[in-house]
């Protein structure tokens, strides 16, 4: 099981944390670069149009060549990066996730405390196959949302989890 | 399904008005529908225990997380989303049209606008009927789209087209299910199911809404998932909450809530375990200009003044007084008038701040009443009178904001479930004590929590030489930009010099900040309690039960990564819902999740 010969892996980003065991879909690396080239492009299109609108000055050529650079960039580096980053397990006691690029967030939920399983797929996760999975417990601080996860394995985990739920009691309110 | 014995959560259903939180006036009169009558079987998937289960695996494809490595689920136990043969339930019919017509209700301001630009420019009429029919056309996908499905454990909700929501609770977290009808659902004869599991933050979207049921199936399934809530479970829950409006006649009759948690009658005056924790004395008053209280009830008389002139007509600067008060102001040098104003303007503050403050606590009262209650009174119009039951306190905040610390002041703040959420929390609910000596304030906060008074005043674990090289970085980091700007503006303009040389005055305020926020940092680890203090302009220091902590995030930014710093939150259901041990080393912040919620942690540790 690859999960087992990650989970013995100390996290590089925080020593003494081990890895969350399994990554997301490979297709989110898609779905994320597809998301960043569109934001990227619709901000360059705007520019451009405004660049138009007063005659396409040097500046500006500078301005949208340099914004398509930063952005393009974005779009190729973030999702990779995030990618590698993006991890989550689910123990019969807690769900575990590690998100983010830049800046990294884990979370640590307990499996008794967690009050709701929602699932959300937005058209253009849609488009990629994939879906993410929040868990919600009594802290409005506390949703733990694991993104980019292939369809089909985020409604098992979605009824897997519920089931979880279930056999655990209280939820600490 | 546990019986009965759940009294004290459930109002029975005697009629309108007591369907849980639901506003008085919008919930459905449910008379015509005699509930004993209503066998459950009535509700399909409800009384039919899903025990279909698909006998393999459930296909996933070959990607590589496809082993989810929840241990033993039992077999029996997969109904849900990916179970084929749930029956779904949908909307009724008869409600096809609520959403449509709601939809189109609050776009009325948005066509009406459209309608009179269309009267000027010719272009709205067609974007206001592409207004109108998208709205038609969402509501029509939601209502069509929308399925739930009761099992035994859970309810299953699901909606959208081409967003589309898959979201699920579990029966024995409910906590309480509205049933609330509008105008519009009346006349439909329909009305709108809203499952709540006790938290009040959810958006919209988020939301266990079932929009458009008839009231015979949104009777029964009220009926049927709260005969699920369990017994005893808290029986606070439902009767804390501030804002509660149970009818008398419904909370009387519930004889097995024990009266653990419920609100106590006022016969409880004059027992002999009630003691005073705290009052107000007038020397406090000397702390009402350092906090912002006086700004907002400056807010509030200036709203009311020019209300007041608008609705009589009167033009304030036009009166005498006024007049002659300006005539005399312009007559003054500027140097005296500068201190003319100043003197006024702070007279003027401190004035209202001290009635604001006489305002909002006059009469202040702490007592703990019995072994399991705080009673909170105060106010001079309007007197306010919580209860806190001792079972929903978390802990205490003590908060010194700048000014109010350099006078030796603080206040205190219930950290509790129920109440308030949030900043709105501060001047809410759950005060615990106002602006008031700093050693008043810690004494109160350990007394409360019944906890060493070590705890609230002494010293707290520093988090080290790399937070304070952080507090630095951040804060002149962000002074140089500001003076940055303030040069570019300045020499762009050719404005005066003086301008930009003295925003250099800004760095070493930044300087003194970062000093007093490092000062401010700290954590400790007692027992079953977590104190955490951060802040510098509004310093806090929060007292928390270990056992209200419901969840860790731990947040490392690519600069707190260099420097081997973690930020740990706390999460929880009470109070502001995440408290915070910023900037810990790596190996501290650790070992304190690790303390303080026993097996949670170590799981995720390596070895």
């Amino acid at each position: 099981m690859p999960s087992a010969a990650a989970a013995a892996a100390s996290d590089p980003l925080l020593p003494g944390l081990r890895v969350p065991g399994n990554r997301v879909s490979r297709r989110a690396i898609s779905y994320w670069t597809a998301r960043a080239a569109l934001s990227g492009a619709v901000v360059v299109a705007a520019e451009s149009a405004v660049a138009g609108a007063s005659g396409f000055g040097v500046t500006w050529g500078v301005v949208i060549a340099a914004t398509a650079a930063v952005l393009g960039g974005h779009a190729l580096i973030m999702p990779r990066w995030r990618y590698r980053v993006h991890r989550w397990e689910v123990t019969d006691q807690a769900l575990y996730t590690r998100t983010g690029w830049f800046s990294v967030h884990w979370r640590i939920a307990p499996i008794s405390r967690i009050q709701t399983i929602d699932s959300h797929r937005s058209l253009g996760e849609r488009i990629f196959g994939l879906a993410n999975v929040t868990a919600t417990t009594a802290s409005a601080a506390g949703p733990v949302r694991i993104h980019g996860l292939d369809r089909a394995l985020a409604d098992k985990l979605l009824d897997q989890l519920a089931v979880a739920t279930g056999q655990a009691a209280g939820d600490a309110t | 399904m546990t019986a009965p014995g759940t009294a004290g959560l459930v109002p029975e259903p005697a009629g309108p008005g007591v369907t849980g939180g639901a506003v008085p006036e919008t919930a459905v009169p449910v008379a015509e529908v005699p509930v004993a009558e209503l066998p459950v079987a009535e509700l399909p998937a409800a009384a039919v225990p899903v025990v279909k289960v698909p006998s393999a695996e459930v296909p996933v494809a070959e990607v590589p997380e496809t082993a989810v490595p929840v241990a033993e689920v039992p077999e029996t136990a997969m109904p849900g989303f990916a179970d084929p043969h749930a029956r779904w339930q949908r909307l009724s019919p008869r409600s096809l049209v609520v959403r449509p017509l709601t939809d189109l209700a609050r776009l009325l301001p948005l066509l009406a606008g459209l309608l009179i630009l269309h009267a000027r420019t010719g272009g709205g009429l067609v974007w206001g009927i592409a207004a109108a029919a998208a709205a038609v056309v969402t509501g029509l996908v939601h209502w069509a789209t929308t399925r739930y499905l009761i099992t035994p454990e859970r309810v299953y909700l699901r909606h959208g087209l081409l967003n589309q929501k898959r979201l699920s609770v579990a029966r024995d977290r409910i906590r309480s299910v509205d049933v609330t009808a509008h105008l519009l659902h009346r006349m439909l004869g329909v009305c709108r199911v809203t499952i709540g599991t006790g938290r009040n933050d959810l958006r919209s979207g988020e939301s266990f809404r079932l929009d458009g049921l008839t009231r015979a199936d949104a009777e029964a399934l009220r009926v049927v998932l709260l005969a699920g809530v369990r017994g005893g479970a808290r029986p606070g829950d439902r009767a804390q909450t501030a804002d509660q409006h149970v009818p008398a006649g419904a909370a009387a009759p519930s004889p097995a809530a024990g009266g653990t948690g419920a609100p106590r009658a006022d016969g409880a005056r004059g027992r002999p375990d009630r003691r005073e924790i705290a009052s107000l004395r007038l020397g406090w008053l000397r702390f009402a200009p350092l906090t912002l209280t006086g700004l907002v009830v400056l807010g509030v008389l200036f709203g009311a003044v020019v209300q007041l002139t608008n609705a009589t007509d009167i033009n304030l600067a036009r009166t005498g007084p006024v007049r002659l008060v300006v005539s005399d102001y312009a007559s003054l040098s500027v140097v005296q008038r500068v201190l003319a104003g100043g003197a006024v303007a702070i007279a003027g503050y401190v004035l209202i701040a001290v009635i604001g403050y006489i305002a909002v606590y006059w009469n202040f009262r702490l007592v703990g009443d019995g072994i399991d209650t705080l009673r909170v009174s105060r106010g001079l119009i309007s007197v306010r009178a919580t209860t806190i039951s001792l079972s929903r306190l978390r802990g205490v905040e003590i908060s010194e904001p700048l000014l109010l610390r350099a006078a030796r002041g603080a206040r205190c703040t219930a950290i509790t479930t129920g109440l308030h959420v949030g900043r709105g929390a501060e001047h809410e609910g759950s005060v615990l004590l106002p602006p008031a000596p700093a050693t008043i304030a810690r004494s109160v906060a350990a007394d409360v929590l019944g906890v060493p008074d070590e705890l609230c005043s002494g010293p707290l674990e520093r988090h080290g030489a790399a937070a304070r090289r952080r507090r630095y970085a951040r804060a002149l980091a962000g002074a140089v930009l500001i003076v940055a700007a303030i040069m570019a503006a300045t020499l762009a303009q050719h404005g005066p010099a003086w301008v930009w040389a003295g925003s250099f005055l800004l760095l070493p305020v930044a300087a003194l900040v970062a000093a007093d926020r490092y000062r401010s940092l700290g954590h400790r680890l007692a027992g079953e309690w977590l104190v955490t203090r951060t802040g510098s302009l509004s310093r806090r220091r929060s007292i928390i039960r270990t056992d209200a902590i419901i969840g860790w995030r731990i947040h490392q930014t690519w600069f707190q990564r260099r420097l081997g710093l973690m930020t740990l939150t706390a999460t929880t259901a009470a109070g502001q819902q995440h408290y915070s041990v910023r900037d810990v080393p790596v190996r501290t912040g650790l070992a304190i999740a690790i303390a303080a919620t026993g097996d949670l942690v170590p799981p995720f540790l390596l070895g």
